[in-house]
C-alpha cells in the first residue's frame, strides 16, 4: 500500500478528485494548506506598496491505495492537476506499513 | 414683542358680567379654602371656571389676524389653580407677529388685569418652536402642563414639531434637577422646617410637581414603581393643596409660608381635633411632614431611577429602550424601527415591554406602513450601517415580528431548511449571521484588519446590509435562488422608493453574490483571463469591494469551519488581483464602435443625438467611462462635446450627495489637471473622488467629487459660476493658479501633521501604453494638484486618474506617457524625486 500526497492547485481539486473516482479511488483526505516549491511565491503590490506572498494557497490530497493502481492514480492526478505553468504542484508516494480502523481497532498490515 | 399696555381699552359692556362670574369663581373657592377644602376638587373647578372666562376674553378680544392659541401653563394647566395663584398663560401665533396680533393682544389680557387677575403669560410664534431646547428653564417645565384653553390647539403640536423632543427633554429635566437643587439648597436641603414654605421647601408642593414632570418626560409609571407610591403621593397632593388653599385664603394674597401663626388658623379650619391650639398644630405639622417625607421619597426615586429620554416617545431604562406612551407607540408603525435604531446606537437592548408591544401589534400593519416618508425611508437605510449591536437588534426584530412585516420577502425564508454538505443554519439565521460577520468587521481581529479597511473605505455599507438581507430570499423555492432573490428584492427596490445608483448595487450584489467565491475558490487565479473576466463584472472597485466583503460574510455564516484562514488568503488575492486591474490595466480596455453595449445607447438614444456622434465620441475612451456615468449624463457629454474648440471649457457643478461634483470637458494641454485640481484647492474645496480621462484625439472628460467644508457654495449663490468663471481663466492662461494657492497652501503646510510617509511606486508592466504612477499619501491641502504639477513640470502627459481618499489617505493613480510612449527608468526615477519634492512642499 502506498500514501499518495498530491500538493495541487485549490482550482484543481474537483477535477483530481473526479479523474480518481473515475477509475474507483473514491477515499480520500482533502485539507487546505500553504507552502511554496520552486514557485517561491511572487511579490504583490497593493496600492503602491509592495509585499512578498511566500507561502501559497494549495491543496493535499491524501489517497491510500494498493501498489498495483498507484501508477494509474499518479496519472490520473497528473493529467488533471497539471496547467503546464509553475505552481502546478507535486505528488509524493510514501510506503504504507499498517494501518488501524478507530472503530474496531481491527490492524491491518501492507 | 412689546409688553401689551395696561391702557384703556373701552370697557366692554359685558365687562359687569365677567367680573361678576369671577367674583362668583373666587367666592366659591374662597368658601371652599374657609372650610379647610381647597383641595383638587376645589382647585379644579375654580381651574375649570377660569377656562370660561379666558375663553369669553378670548372671543370678545375679536377674531384674530391670523391662528392663534391661548394655553394654560403651570398649575393652571394641571386644573390646579389657587385661589391668588398666577394665571400663567401661553399666547401661541401660528406665524410672525405683527400690528394687528398686537392690537388681539391688548384686547385680550387688558380686561383680566383689569379684573385684578395677576397674569403671567408668554407670547410665542410658532417658528420659535425649533429654539425650544434653548429657551429658558422655566418656561420648558411650564410648558410640560400645558393645556389648550382656546383657538387651534394644533399650533402646540406644530410648536413642539420644530424641536427634537427627546433634546428638549433632557434640556428640561436637566433644568428641572438644577432647579431643585438651587432651592433646595436655599432650604439648606432639609425637609423639616418649624415654618415651611408649601410650594418652595424640600417635601413641598414644586418637589411632588416636579416628580411628576420627571415620570411625564421618562415614564408615566415610574412613580408606582418605588418611592413612597401613587396613594402616598395622591394624600400628599391633596393635603398641601388643602393647606394651601386655606394660607392664601387667611392671608388674602399670594402666600405659601406656614408660619406659626398660620398653622394654628390652618390646623382649626382642616378641622384637626385636639383641646389646645398647639395639640392642633403638633397633629397638622406631623401630618405635614409624613406627607412631605412621603413627596420627597419619591422625588429621590423618580430623579434616581428616572430613564433618559433618547428620542421621541423613546426612554433608556436600566432594562432598555422603551416607550413612553405605549399605546401612542402602538398605533405609530413608522417610529418602531427608532427603538432598535436607538438600542444599536446606545449600545443596549430593546426593553421586554417594547419588544411585547411590536411582536403584539406587528401584524397589524403592511410594509408601507412602516415607512411611509422619505425621511422614514433613508432612516431605515441609515439604520442598516453595519456597526456592533446590528445583528442582536435585527434578530429581535426577527423572532418578533417586525422584520417580517417590513420585508415581508424575509418572511419567506423563516426557519427555511436547505439541506446541503455545507451549511448549519436555516436560511434566516444564515442571513442574520452574515450580517453579524460585517458587523464584527467594525471591530476586527488583527487578521481581518485587510477586509475590515474595505469596509471602511465603502461609500455606503447599507447597500451591502441590504443585499445581504435578500440574497438568500429565493431559496424559499428550490431552483436557482439568486435569480428569484432579485426578483424580490426588486419588489422591495419599489416600496422604499431606493434611487437608482442603490437598486443597482443592490441587485448586482444580489444576482452576483456567489461569483467570487467560484472565481477565488475553484478557479485558477493566477490566470489573468479569469482576473480580467472577474473585473469585468464588478467594473468598479466600490463593488468589488462589497461583492469581496460580501462573500466573506457569506461564506463565514455557512458554519464555523467553512471560512478558514486560507480561503480568506484566496479571497484576498483575487481582491488584490482585481483591484490593480481595475486601477493599474483599465487605460487599455477602450471603447471601440463594435462593442455590444453600445447598441443600446445607441437605440436608446433622444432624437437630438445621432449614432455617429455617440459612437464618435466614446470611440477611444476607458471602457470604465460607461461603469461611471448613466446614459443621460453621456448623452449630455456628447450634446457637450459638439464642435467643442481648441480654447473651449465645457464645465459644470452639481451637488451630491453630502459634496459636490465638478464635471470638465475640454481639449487637452499642458498642465489642463493640475490647473482644474488647483482652482478648486484655492476656493478651499477637498478633494475626495474623481477621474480623468483622455481620448485619443485630445478630448478630456474630467471629474472630480468634492467636500466644501467652508460652505462657499452653499453659502454663496453665484459660487459655483465663480468658480467656472475663475477656471476657465486659469484654464485659458489669464490668470496663475499658483498665486491664488500661495496662502492657502503655506497656512496647510504650517498646520500639517507628520502622517505616515507616502508611497510613490512606478509600473510600466500593468499596461501596454502608459506608465502608472500610484500615490498613497496623507489626504492634504492642493495636494493632487501639486503632484499633477510635478508630472507636468517633468515632462509627463497625465492620460488618465482615478483619485479616490480612504479617510485620511488620498490613492491616487496617473497614467502618464512623455511624448507619446512609457516613461524611461531614468524618467521615472526623476519623476519619482520630483514628487517627493513636491509632497514635502519643497520648491
Amino acid at each position: 500500500m502506498k500514501l499518495l500526497k498530491a500538493i495541487v492547485r485549490p482550482n484543481k481539486v474537483d477535477e483530481v478528485k473526479n479523474a480518481l473516482e473515475k477509475i474507483q479511488i473514491s477515499g480520500m483526505t482533502v485539507t487546505e494548506v500553504r507552502g511554496h516549491g520552486k514557485q517561491k511565491g511572487h511579490t504583490a503590490i497593493y496600492r503602491g506598496q509592495e509585499y512578498n506572498v511566500s507561502l501559497l494557497p494549495k491543496m493535499e490530497i491524501e489517497v491510500v491505495l494498493p501498489d498495483s493502481i498507484v501508477d494509474e492514480a499518479v496519472k490520473a492526478i497528473i493529467a488533471a492537476a497539471r496547467t503546464g505553468e509553475i505552481g502546478d504542484g507535486r505528488i509524493f508516494v510514501i510506503p504504507v506499513g499498517e494501518s488501524y480502523k478507530i472503530r474496531t481497532g481491527e490492524k491491518e498490515v501492507f | 414683542m412689546t409688553e401689551p399696555q395696561r391702557s384703556s381699552v373701552a370697557p366692554h359692556p359685558d365687562r359687569a358680567s365677567v367680573r361678576a362670574r369671577i367674583d362668583a369663581a373666587r367666592g366659591e373657592l374662597a368658601a371652599a379654602s374657609e372650610r379647610g377644602e381647597g383641595g383638587r376638587q376645589a382647585l379644579r373647578q375654580y381651574s375649570h371656571r377660569m377656562d370660561a372666562l379666558v375663553q369669553q376674553l378670548y372671543a370678545e378680544a375679536g377674531p384674530a389676524a391670523q391662528p392663534v392659541a391661548v394655553f394654560a401653563l403651570g398649575g393652571y394647566g394641571r386644573r390646579a389653580l389657587c385661589l391668588h395663584s398666577d394665571v400663567d398663560l401661553l399666547v401661541l401665533f401660528a406665524g410672525p407677529i405683527a400690528a394687528p396680533d398686537e392690537r388681539f393682544l391688548h384686547a385680550f389680557l387688558n380686561p383680566m388685569w383689569d379684573l385684578g387677575l395677576t397674569i403671567g403669560h408668554h407670547v410665542r410664534e410658532v417658528s420659535e418652536g425649533s429654539r425650544l431646547a434653548e429657551d429658558n428653564a422655566e418656561f420648558l417645565l411650564a410648558l410640560t402642563d400645558a393645556r389648550p384653553i382656546a383657538g387651534d390647539a394644533t399650533l402646540l403640536d406644530h410648536f413642539m414639531e420644530a424641536t427634537d423632543p427627546a433634546r428638549s427633554a433632557r434640556r428640561t429635566l436637566d433644568a428641572l434637577k438644577t432647579l431643585i437643587a438651587e432651592r433646595h439648597a436655599r432650604f439648606n436641603d432639609t425637609l423639616y422646617q418649624l415654618e415651611p414654605d408649601l410650594k418652595e421647601a424640600p417635601g413641598g408642593l414644586r418637589d411632588l410637581f416636579g416628580a411628576q414632570t420627571i415620570a411625564k418626560l421618562t415614564d408615566p409609571a415610574l412613580l408606582g414603581q418605588g418611592g413612597s407610591g401613587l396613594r402616598a403621593l395622591d394624600d400628599a397632593e391633596e393635603f398641601l393643596l388643602r393647606v394651601r388653599s386655606s394660607l392664601h385664603f387667611e392671608a388674602r394674597r399670594h402666600h405659601n409660608l406656614l408660619s406659626h401663626e398660620l398653622q394654628e388658623r390652618a390646623a382649626e379650619r382642616l378641622g384637626y381635633p385636639g383641646s389646645t391650639p398647639r395639640q392642633r398644630v403638633e397633629r397638622l405639622m406631623g401630618d405635614y411632614f409624613r406627607h412631605a417625607r412621603a413627596v420627597d421619597r419619591s422625588l429621590r426615586w423618580a430623579l434616581k431611577a428616572a430613564p433618559m429620554p433618547i428620542r421621541a416617545n423613546l426612554v433608556q431604562s436600566p432594562d432598555g429602550v422603551k416607550f413612553v406612551d405605549v399605546r401612542q407607540a402602538a398605533e405609530r408603525p413608522e417610529t418602531w424601527l427608532s427603538v432598535f435604531e436607538a438600542a444599536v446606537e446606545g449600545g443596549c437592548p430593546v426593553s421586554d415591554e417594547a419588544l411585547a408591544c411590536v411582536q403584539q401589534h406587528a401584524g397589524r400593519f403592511t410594509a408601507e406602513n412602516f415607512f411611509p416618508t422619505p425621511a422614514h425611508r433613508q432612516a431605515l437605510l441609515a439604520f442598516l450601517k453595519p456597526r456592533p449591536g446590528l445583528y442582536a437588534r435585527l434578530s429581535e426584530m426577527h423572532d418578533y415580528g417586525l422584520l417580517g412585516q417590513m420585508f415581508p420577502e424575509f418572511k419567506a425564508i423563516t426557519c427555511r431548511v436547505v439541506r446541503d454538505f455545507y451549511h448549519k443554519y436555516t436560511v434566516d439565521e444564515h442571513t442574520l449571521l452574515t450580517i453579524r460577520n460585517l458587523e464584527r468587521l467594525t471591530d476586527p481581529q488583527p487578521e481581518r484588519e485587510r477586509f475590515a479597511r474595505l469596509l471602511s473605505e465603502l461609500e455606503s455599507p447599507e447597500l451591502l446590509v441590504l443585499a445581504l438581507l435578500f440574497h438568500d430570499v429565493g431559496k424559499w423555492r428550490d431552483d436557482d435562488h439568486h435569480v428569484e432573490s432579485a426578483r424580490m428584492a426588486r419588489q422591495m427596490f419599489d416600496r422604499l422608493r431606493l434611487d437608482t445608483r442603490g437598486r443597482e448595487v443592490v441587485e448586482f450584489l444580489v444576482v452576483h453574490h456567489l461569483k467570487m467565491s467560484v472565481a477565488a475558490f475553484r478557479r485558477d487565479t493566477e490566470d489573468p483571463e479569469i482576473v480580467r473576466q472577474f473585473a469585468e463584472l464588478v467594473g468598479v472597485e466600490e463593488r468589488l469591494k462589497m461583492l469581496c466583503l460580501m462573500t466573506l460574510a457569506d461564506v463565514g455564516a455557512v458554519s464555523p469551519e467553512t471560512l478558514t484562514p486560507w480561503k480568506e488568503d484566496l479571497l484576498w488575492r483575487l481582491y488584490v488581483d482585481t483591484y490593480n486591474y481595475l486601477t493599474l490595466a483599465y487605460g487599455d480596455e477602450v471603447i471601440d464602435r463594435t462593442q455590444a453595449a453600445l447598441s443600446d445607447m445607441i437605440a436608446e438614444r433622444p432624437p437630438d443625438v445621432a449614432a455617429g456622434e455617440i459612437e464618435e465620441f466614446l470611440e477611444g475612451l476607458p471602457r470604465r467611462y460607461l461603469q461611471l456615468f448613466s446614459r443621460e449624463a453621456v448623452y449630455n457629454h456628447v450634446r457637450l462635446s459638439r464642435g467643442l474648440g481648441v480654447d473651449a471649457i465645457q464645465a459644470w457643478i452639481d451637488r451630491k450627495d453630502a459634496g459636490w461634483e465638478l464635471t470638465v470637458l475640454t481639449r487637452d494641454r499642458a498642465f489642463l489637471f493640475s490647473n482644474i485640481s488647483g482652482v478648486l484647492s484655492s476656493f478651499g474645496m477637498d478633494i475626495l473622488r474623481g477621474f480623468a480621462f483622455t481620448k485619443p484625439d485630445g478630448l478630456v472628460v474630467d471629474m472630480f467629487h468634492f467636500d466644501d467644508a467652508e460652505r462657499f457654495l452653499e453659502l454663496n449663490p453665484g459660487g459655483g459660476a465663480q468658480l467656472i468663471r475663475v477656471l476657465q481663466d486659469v484654464i485659458g492662461g489669464r490668470t496663475e493658479v499658483a498665486a491664488r494657492l500661495k496662502g492657502r497652501e503655506e497656512g496647510a503646510f504650517r498646520r500639517r501633521l507628520t502622517g505616515f510617509a507616502p508611497v510613490i511606486h512606478c509600473d510600466n508592466e500593468s499596461s501596454r501604453r502608459f506608465t502608472i504612477v500610484e500615490i498613497v499619501a496623507e489626504n492634504a491641502f492642493g495636494l493632487l494638484y501639486r503632484m499633477s504639477r510635478a508630472m507636468s513640470e517633468s515632462g509627463c502627459e497625465v492620460d488618465l486618474v482615478l483619485i479616490a481618499t480612504e479617510g485620511q489617505r488620498a490613492i491616487d493613480v496617473f497614467h502618464l506617457t512623455r511624448e507619446g510612449a512609457k516613461l524611461s527608468p531614468e524618467h521615472q526615477a526623476q519623476l519619482i524625486t520630483n514628487l517627493q519634492r513636491a509632497l514635502e512642499g519643497r520648491p
